[in-house]
């Protein structure tokens, strides 16, 4: 069968459905995630410059093992019970979004890294990209040769990571199709 | 279970810049998107969202007094994997317009009256055949504020997870027969005819049950097959 056409989230999506504590992955069914807890932030701008307030954003990592809480993943057995992976927030009037999450480890041949998702009205498609904490050898790193930089989010404290997204123009986000 | 996700038909999936649709070339990337093949990292996501957010019943019309004003309907999806296979026990979040056209939300502001008794907002589960059943009100069509005459038909939208996270989708159904399908500039921005048909419900002729309500099909198909086993 043929996938369905996608759509815009439009710009009536129910704020309701940005769940209060539904950004912050260090916890899961009254157990405490393992790993070094971080916050990951960053202002999401369309091709002016203008931030783009109630965007969704969702990411899905793996947990501080490297291990995806996923059937898929041979070390699923061993996946952190404390740790979901899964997390949406929508950005404030700045453009802002916050994740508090911990920091991944490594899957097999992967540099640590976190996926996005990024939804709203004018995209027809859900923009994808992949965060990374440096840089390194990764199969998905090295598609983005002249513009990875881009995708390596910057330490601004210890335990901040900030991770821009410009959707369009200088400095844009390399998005990916798969 | 390894699933297994190939690159879809462009034909079939919506245009990024649309014209007459101003945000589009705002928000959508200049370089071309990096062609990736899919690795674990996408080939997993969240399989027990349901278990991370407040679901919301599928009966939004309400009952009695406080039954929502408009056509009552009752909508019956499956959600499917390429395969034809049910994805089952995933999370499917709804929203739409009330019977006037109007959503509840800051951003619809605009013309028609509010509905006290629509909430306009469904968060179910799947069944394990795919299945769900929503309970609502017909919504109404509204003028998008470009001010050159584009209206959105009557459509409902529907995110949904799937099973990994290259099966999440965001999409919208439409209505059969309705005179704005023809010219609306998202349905539209699919080109493929078959495709965009294949967003438009089914309408399905009354037997009297329910006695109160029309009755529409229709079928979601998420990215992804099952990886058959290798033979030796």
């Amino acid at each position: 069968m043929i996938p369905t056409g996608e759509a815009t989230l439009g710009p009536f999506f129910p704020p309701r459905y940005v769940d209060a504590a539904a950004n912050d992955l260090t916890q899961f069914e009254g157990r405490k995630a393992q790993g070094e807890v971080i916050e990951i932030s960053g202002r999401v701008a369309q091709e002016d410059g203008a931030p783009l307030e109630n965007l969704v954003v969702e990411i899905w990592q793996a947990d501080a093992q490297g291990i995806f809480r996923h059937p898929a993943d041979p070390r699923h057995a061993q996946a952190d019970p404390g740790f979901f992976g899964w997390g949406r927030a929508a950005t404030d009037k700045d453009g802002r979004y916050v994740f508090r999450t911990i920091r991944p480890g490594a899957p097999a041949g992967r540099q640590p890294h976190v996926n996005f998702m990024v939804m709203f009205s004018g995209l027809l498609r859900i923009l994808k990209t992949t965060m990374f904490f440096e840089d390194g050898p990764d199969p998905v790193l090295s598609l983005v040769s002249n513009r990875r930089n881009l995708l390596i989010g910057k330490k601004a404290e210890p335990t901040l990571v900030t991770f821009d997204i410009r959707l369009r123009g200088e400095n844009e986000t390399p998005f990916f199709d798969d | 279970m390894a699933t297994i996700i190939r690159p879809r038909d462009e034909r079939t999936q919506p245009a990024r810049i649309v014209p007459g649709y101003p945000q589009t070339p705002l928000r959508n990337p200049r370089e071309p998107l990096v062609r990736r093949e899919p690795t674990l990292s996408e080939l997993t996501g969240p399989l027990e969202v349901a278990g991370r957010v407040k679901l919301l019943g599928g009966d939004i019309a309400g009952h009695g007094a406080a039954q929502a004003i408009g056509q009552l309907m009752h909508l019956r999806v499956r959600v499917l994997d390429e395969d034809g296979a049910p994805v089952g026990g995933t999370v499917v979040e709804i929203w739409q317009a009330n019977a006037a056209g109007r959503y509840i939300h800051p951003n619809d502001d605009d013309h028609a009256p509010p509905d006290p008794n629509f909430y306009g907002a469904a968060r179910l589960v799947t069944d394990e055949s795919g299945a769900f059943e929503l309970r609502t009100v017909k919504p109404g069509a509204y003028p998008v504020p470009t001010g050159d005459g584009w209206w959105r038909p009557p459509h409902i939208h529907f995110s949904v997870f799937g099973k990994v996270w290259l099966s999440r989708l965001v999409t919208q159904m439409y209505f059969p027969g309705e005179p704005l399908n023809a010219q609306d500039r998202i349905l539209n921005a699919v080109p493929d005819a078959a495709a965009r048909e294949r967003l438009v419900a089914r309408y399905v002729p009354p037997t009297g049950n329910p006695h109160n309500a029309l009755v529409f099909e229709h079928q979601i198909v998420l990215r992804g097959k099952a990886a058959t086993a290798e033979q030796p």
